[in-house]
C-alpha cells in the first residue's frame, strides 16, 4: 500500500492503495465517483474515459501511480442534475441514453473533443467519438448530442442559458 | 602556385580566365546533358474505346495473377486511402524532401490510367515516367519495379484495367524548393535507377529461395524500407537489408544486423507476413501492419517463397535467446544504478506493463509478449518502442489480430523516456539508447 495525493474535478483527495491499482477503481471504490463505468478492463470500450490534464484517457488502463500532479476531471466535474453542464444537457435534450452505461464515457470523451475545437466538422466529431462504444446503438442521438453542445458552445455563453441550443446558435 | 616566383602575375590572371571558360562550358555541357536526360516524350493516349475492362479482353487467370502480384507489392497500402475507393490514391507521404501524395491508378480516363496503354504502363514501372512523359518521384518505387518480368508486368495491367475506374484527381505535392522541379529526378535516375540491371536467378539457390528473391526486389520491394537511405534518398545499396526507417519508425535490419534475440524459423516469418503474428517474436505494428494487410491477400505459397529468402538473410545475425528466454519477470534496477530513470521506469513497467507482459499473463491478454522477447527492445534506437507505448497496436478494421491500448495520453513524456531506458537496460540487457527524451518528443509531432 502506497499512499497518493490525487487532485479529482479540482479537490485534493489522498488515498492509500496499491501502485499498479487502475484509476477507475480508485474513483469508484475509494472515491465513491461512480460515473466512470467499468466496461471491458482493456482499454477496449470507453466506458470508463475520463480527462487526465488536456486528454481523454480510459481510466482502466491508468495505474494510479503514474497520474502524478496531473488533474483528473470526471463527468460529476461538470454540473450536477439541477444544473448540468453544456454537455450533460445536450445529451438529455437528445435523449441520447438509453441504458446509459458508456455516457459517462461519451461525455468525457467529448469534453476533450469540444476542448480542442471549437466548431468541429461532423466528421472530426465521428472520428474523435470512435474509440467510445455503445451496446445499445443510440450512437446517431449522441453524435447529435455532441453536436448541439458544440453549437451552443459556438454561439458564446450568452446562448448557454437557453433551453433549446439551436434555436440559441440560430437568434 | 602562388608561390612560384616564375609566375608572372598576367599569365596567371591569363589562366584564370581560361579556367572560367573551361568551367562555363562544361556546365553548359552538364546542362544540356541535363536536358537530354530530363526529357521524356510523351506516349500517345489509348483511345477510349480501349480504356477500361470492357475493351479490353484479358483472361481471368492474367487478371487473377495481376491482383496477386498487386497483393504482393502493397500497392493499395499507397495508393489506397478510403477501402471504398480502392486504388483511388490520395495518401500523404512524408518524406525528407516534402509530401508527395500518391495518385488514382484506377482505370478512369481523364484522373486515373485509363488513357494510359500497356507501354506507358511498363514504361511507369520500369523507369518512373508518366504517360505524358513526367517523371514520378521516387516514393513510387520503380527503381525496384524496374526488375519486374514483362508478363508480370501484363498481369498488374490487366488487374489494374479491370479494376472499377474513379474519378479522384491527384492531388497537389508540396515539396521542399527545389525538388517541386519534377526533371531534378533525373540526375537521382542516374545515380539510383538501375534499369538494365535485369534480375537473374542464383543458381546456387533453391527455386524457391530464387522466386522470393525476385518477388523481393522487384514486387515486394522489402529493401526500400528495410535498407538504409541515402542523403540523396536512395535505397544504399552497399547497405543492403541493414535496417532502415518508415513513417518515423525503425525498419529492423533483415540480413546479419537482424536484432531479433529470438531465431526465426522460415515458418515463422512465413506466419508473420501473412498474419502480422509470430509466435514468441513480434505483432506486426506501424508501417509493417499495411504490408501484412496486403500479404494476406497474396498466394500463401509466394509468401513462403519470400519467408525463405528473408530467412536465408536473419539466419546470418547472432541472438540472444537465453536472455530471451529468461522465465522471470524484469527485475527491479540494482541498487548502484545511478541512473534515476531507471527507478520511475521499472515502476512504470510494474504497474502498467507487466499487468499483460508479465509472465504468466499470456492466456488473460491474449498473448502479450514477455518484454525480453520484444525486438523493439534490441532496436538500435528507441523509435519503434516509443511508437508502440504511444499509440499501441491497432489490428485493421475487422480483422482478428493483435492488439495493444496507446498510452501516449495516459503516461507523461517523461515516464515514456523513463520507461523506454529501463526496458532497453533490464528487458534487452543492451547498452543505452542516445536520446531517447528527443525521440519521445519527435514521436508526438505529426
Amino acid at each position: 500500500m502506497t499512499t497518493f495525493n490525487l487532485r479529482v474535478n479540482g479537490k485534493p483527495h489522498t488515498v492509500d492503495t496499491d501502485a499498479d491499482t487502475p484509476l477507475l477503481y480508485v474513483l469508484r471504490n475509494d472515491l465513491q465517483m461512480n460515473g466512470a463505468k467499468f466496461g471491458c478492463g482493456l482499454g477496449q470500450c470507453g466506458a470508463c474515459t475520463v480527462m487526465l490534464d488536456d486528454a481523454a484517457v480510459m481510466s482502466c488502463l491508468v495505474p494510479v501511480s503514474v497520474v502524478g500532479e496531473r488533474a483528473v476531471r470526471t463527468v460529476e466535474g461538470l454540473g450536477t442534475a439541477d444544473a448540468p453542464g453544456v454537455l450533460q444537457r445536450a445529451f438529455i435534450e437528445e435523449q441520447a441514453a438509453q441504458c446509459g452505461y458508456c455516457i459517462a464515457g461519451m461525455i468525457m470523451r467529448a469534453t476533450e473533443l469540444l476542448e480542442q475545437s471549437a466548431a468541429p466538422t461532423d466528421d472530426q466529431i465521428r472520428e474523435h467519438m470512435m474509440p467510445n462504444l455503445c451496446r445499445c446503438g443510440t450512437h446517431m442521438r449522441i453524435l447529435r448530442a455532441v453536436r448541439r453542445a458544440a453549437d451552443t458552445m459556438h454561439a458564446g455563453p450568452g446562448s448557454s442559458t437557453s433551453s433549446t441550443s439551436s434555436a440559441g446558435a440560430k437568434a | 602556385m602562388d608561390h612560384d616566383p616564375g609566375s608572372p602575375h598576367h599569365s596567371r590572371h591569363h589562366g584564370a580566365h581560361r579556367l572560367r571558360w573551361v568551367v562555363m562550358g562544361a556546365l553548359i555541357l552538364l546542362a544540356l546533358a541535363g536536358c537530354a536526360i530530363m526529357w521524356r516524350p510523351a506516349l500517345e493516349p489509348q483511345p477510349a474505346s480501349r480504356s477500361g475492362a470492357a475493351a479490353q479482353a484479358f483472361d481471368a487467370a492474367t487478371v487473377e495473377r495481376g491482383r496477386q502480384l498487386a497483393a504482393l507489392g502493397s500497392c493499395a497500402a499507397c495508393h489506397t486511402v478510403d477501402p471504398a475507393r480502392p486504388f483511388a490514391g490520395g495518401l500523404a507521404l512524408a518524406t525528407p524532401f516534402g509530401t508527395v501524395y500518391s495518385t488514382n491508378i484506377t482505370p478512369d480516363a481523364r484522373t486515373g490510367i485509363g488513357a494510359w496503354s500497356e507501354p506507358a504502363f511498363a514504361r511507369a514501372l520500369r523507369e518512373g515516367v508518366s504517360r505524358d512523359g513526367h517523371l514520378l518521384y521516387p516514393a513510387f518505387p520503380y527503381d525496384y519495379y524496374t526488375h519486374m518480368k514483362a508478363d508480370d508486368v501484363h498481369a498488374l495491367y490487366a488487374y489494374l484495367m479491370t479494376r472499377p475506374a474513379l474519378d479522384a484527381p491527384a492531388h497537389a505535392n508540396s515539396l521542399h524548393f527545389p525538388f517541386g522541379f519534377r526533371p531534378l529526378v533525373a540526375f537521382w535516375n542516374v545515380l539510383y535507377l538501375k534499369k538494365d540491371d535485369a534480375w537473374a536467378p542464383d543458381a546456387r539457390q533453391s527455386v524457391e529461395w530464387n522466386r522470393g528473391a525476385y518477388l523481393a526486389d522487384a514486387v515486394a520491394h522489402c529493401g526500400a524500407c528495410h535498407t538504409p537511405r541515402t542523403k540523396l534518398g536512395g535505397t544504399d545499396v552497399k547497405r543492403y537489408l541493414d535496417g532502415g526507417e518508415a513513417e518515423g519508425w525503425y525498419v529492423p535490419a533483415l540480413n546479419a544486423h537482424s536484432p531479433s534475440p529470438l531465431p526465426w524459423t522460415t515458418e515463422q516469418l512465413a506466419s508473420y507476413l501473412r498474419t502480422g503474428i509470430a509466435t514468441d517474436h513480434a505483432a506486426a505494428g506501424g508501417p509493417m501492419q499495411s504490408v501484412v494487410e496486403n500479404l494476406r491477400f497474396a498466394d500463401p505459397h509466394d509468401v513462403t517463397a519470400l519467408a525463405t529468402w528473408v530467412h536465408s538473410y536473419m539466419e546470418k545475425a547472432p541472438h540472444d535467446a537465453a536472455r530471451a528466454r529468461t522465465a522471470d519477470n524484469l527485475p527491479a534496477p540494482v541498487d548502484t544504478d545511478a541512473d534515476a530513470r531507471m527507478r520511475e521506469g521499472h515502476a512504470v513497467y510494474q504497474n502498467a506493463c507487466a499487468r499483460c507482459h508479465a509472465l504468466g499473463r499470456s492466456e488473460s491478454s491474449g498473448a502479450a509478449l514477455p518484454l525480453q522477447k520484444a525486438v523493439a527492445l534490441y532496436d538500435p534506437d528507441p523509435r519503434s518502442l516509443i511508437h508502440i507505448v504511444r499509440d499501441g497496436i491497432q489490428p485493421p478494421n475487422g480483422e482478428p489480430a493483435r492488439w495493444m491500448p496507446a498510452f501516449g495520453a495516459i503516461l507523461t513524456d517523461r515516464q515514456t523516456a523513463a520507461l523506454a531506458a529501463y526496458l532497453r537496460r533490464y528487458g534487452a540487457g543492451r547498452d543505452p539508447w542516445d536520446h531517447i527524451e528527443d525521440s519521445v518528443r519527435k514521436a508526438k509531432q505529426p
